[in-house]
């Protein structure tokens, strides 16, 4: 399933909201943008909750049938699309059982999925018995995406799943999430406003900023770009995917794969051959000309000098890349000029501080 | 001879149970678009449907025994379709009170419906849930206790009717003496003993009712007000 979306639609006399994506049929797609956006109003278009006006255009496809275009339009109920809200969207008439049970007799296609299996991803069996008030925000949400799963869903939506939820229970639910991206075959499409969420999860990116689409690409790639990083000041980092490749015991360290090169940090908790993310501040990394040697730093790269940021502090961004992903370095003027950097030249960049992701969140 | 009481206590009873059920038929959707609507015409119907509330029993039906003259063009059309005229019959008093009775039914409804939450009708219609599949297993459950509260009110309301009663109806026994009316008669011809009976058994009825709504309107706030809000 590939989503096509071309809408213009009038709300209020001052919000338009005007964009044109395509949802990729695998991976999860994140719409990131302040609230106000138009992100929800999105979301909720996509899945038939909205219809707009007779004076909006909007198109919809799924790559083979039209969900809605000036003379048709195709109810939620027969979409396939799992939704998952914000917070509240469990029946408080039946019990967490009663719930399942509902998604399992409408579904929309013979899945094959294990109900079992299900109930491990989410660690759904504690929970079964409960009536729905008993349930914390985080197991409410874990229910909910249960039921959505169990329904058969086509592709799943999600609508700030985790902004009902206390900090500490949404990194505790991540993993639930990306452990389902990587275990069904279907689209996933996440809305947010929390930059850490869309970065733990997301491999496309759209931004949204006032109803219009800003950029869009490979979260990766975009998350290392200056647009984006450029006034985020010592906040300013980038995410890099790695695969573990060894654990060191003795030191307690792992060895991950980056793109060729060994990154050292310590994920004894992941096992050899997962695939994790990296956060790598900008104001961590340096540069050196020449392979440092005798140095306290584990984490030294050789990578390739793409471009500067045009500033006018003290400081620059310098974007640098090793095969297909990005790092960025933030050094000063002063040093930029006495090492004479150029674009295109091979450099090495020493990582001080690297953190996996789940950590970064916790903070 | 069965006592003319007892026949004026079937009477009520069956006008009350014949208006619910028509009021459960036609109050039932009503209420629901009511709740839902963002229509410009909700603004209308709402105090439409409010009026028997404030206004004199005696205006109501006034105009309903306009509409029941066979002069009229809805009385014309029925004594066509019956052979009968709609005033000073059993028929009559049902339609009255089903107008009379309409907010009382539909109130109650329309808060408990407006208190389902949007989120569980997408979520229900995104599982695959038709209108009539999320209305009958999600709405339904969910406002039990309004419908059970609306069909008690409407049900108490009309047993407890009188001016519009007089005013279509008439006091013919065995077709429209109601007890209300029938108590009036008492009183009229000093029947004290008999009109005591009548209206303590109503008073009582009327209390046990309404002690069984309010009883369930208490239980219904606390049901499922603390759901899944994340604590």
């Amino acid at each position: 399933m590939e989503i096509n979306a071309d809408i213009h639609l009038t709300r209020d006399p001052d919000f338009v909201l005007d964009v044109n994506l395509t949802v990729q049929p695998h991976g999860i797609t994140a719409l990131y943008g302040p609230s106000g956006s138009g992100k929800s109003t999105l979301l909720r278009l996509l899945a038939g909750l909205e219809r707009g006006t007779r004076s909006d255009r909007i198109e919809i496809t799924d790559g083979k049938n039209v969900w809605q275009n000036k003379h048709s339009f195709v109810r939620p109920e027969m979409r396939g699309v799992g939704f998952v809200f914000q917070q509240q969207q469990l029946f408080p008439h039946l019990s967490v059982q009663g719930n399942l049970n509902f998604a399992l007799s409408r579904q929309h296609t013979e899945h094959n999925l294990d109900i079992n299996q299900v109930y491990d991803w989410l660690n759904l069996q504690p929970l079964l018995d409960k009536e729905i008030r008993q349930l914390s925000g985080g197991e409410a949400q874990r229910v909910a995406i249960s039921r959505v799963l169990l329904n058969g869903a086509k592709c799943l939506f999600m609508d700030e799943p985790l902004g009902s939820i206390d900090v500490p229970s949404r990194s505790r639910i991540l993993p639930y999430l990306d452990r389902l991206h990587r275990n069904l075959q279907i689209p996933m499409v996440y809305v947010s406003h929390s930059y850490e969420e869309i970065t733990y999860l997301a491999d496309h990116l759209f931004v949204l900023d006032n109803g219009k689409i800003t950029s869009q690409g490979s979260m990766l790639e975009l998350c290392s770009t200056l647009e984006l990083n450029s006034g985020e000041g010592d906040a300013a980092a980038v995410v890099i995917q790695c695969t573990v490749a060894k654990h060191d015991h003795n030191y307690r360290l792992s060895e991950l794969d980056f793109e060729e090169a060994s990154i050292f940090v310590n994920a004894e908790q992941y096992q050899v051959g997962d695939s994790l993310r990296v956060r790598i501040p900008a104001k961590d990394v340096s540069i050196t000309t020449t392979r440092p040697e005798n140095t306290s730093i584990l984490n030294v790269l050789e990578v390739q000098i793409v471009s500067f940021e045009e500033s006018t502090g003290p400081s620059v961004l310098v974007r640098l890349r090793r095969k297909r992903q990005f790092i960025l370095a933030r050094i000063t003027k002063k040093s930029l000029n006495l090492l004479g950097l150029q674009p295109e030249q091979t450099v090495y960049a020493q990582i001080k501080s690297v953190a996996l992701l789940m950590e970064s969140i916790n903070d | 001879m069965i006592d003319p009481d007892l026949v004026s206590l079937t009477i009520t009873l069956k006008l009350a149970a014949v208006t619910t059920l028509i009021l459960f038929m036609v109050g039932t959707p009503l209420a629901w678009w009511l709740a839902r609507t963002r229509h410009i015409a909700g603004f209308l119907v709402e105090p439409l449907v409010a009026l028997p509330i404030v206004l004199p029993p005696t205006v109501l039906g006034f105009y309903f025994l306009i509409l029941f003259s066979p002069n009229s063009g809805f009385g014309k059309a029925w004594t066509s379709m019956t052979g009968s005229t709609l005033a000073f019959t059993f028929e009559g008093l049902v339609i009255g009170s089903v107008i009379y009775s309409l907010p009382f039914y539909v109130q109650p409804l329309q808060i408990a419906f407006s208190g389902v939450r949007q989120e569980l009708l997408d979520a229900a219609a995104t599982m695959g849930a038709g209108p009539m599949d999320r209305f009958v297993n999600i709405v339904v459950p969910i406002c039990r206790s309004g419908f059970v509260v609306a069909s008690t009110l409407a049900f108490a309301h009309t047993v407890g009717e009188f001016g519009i009663v007089l005013m279509i109806g008439g006091n013919i026994s065995g077709e429209t003496r109601v007890l209300s009316i029938a108590l009036f008669d008492h009183v009229e011809t000093l029947q004290y003993a008999r009109a005591h009976l009548m209206a303590a058994g109503l008073l009582i009825f009327s209390f046990t009712l309404l002690l069984i709504v309010y009883t369930l309107n208490r239980r219904q706030a606390g049901q499922f007000s603390r759901s899944d809000s994340g604590s």
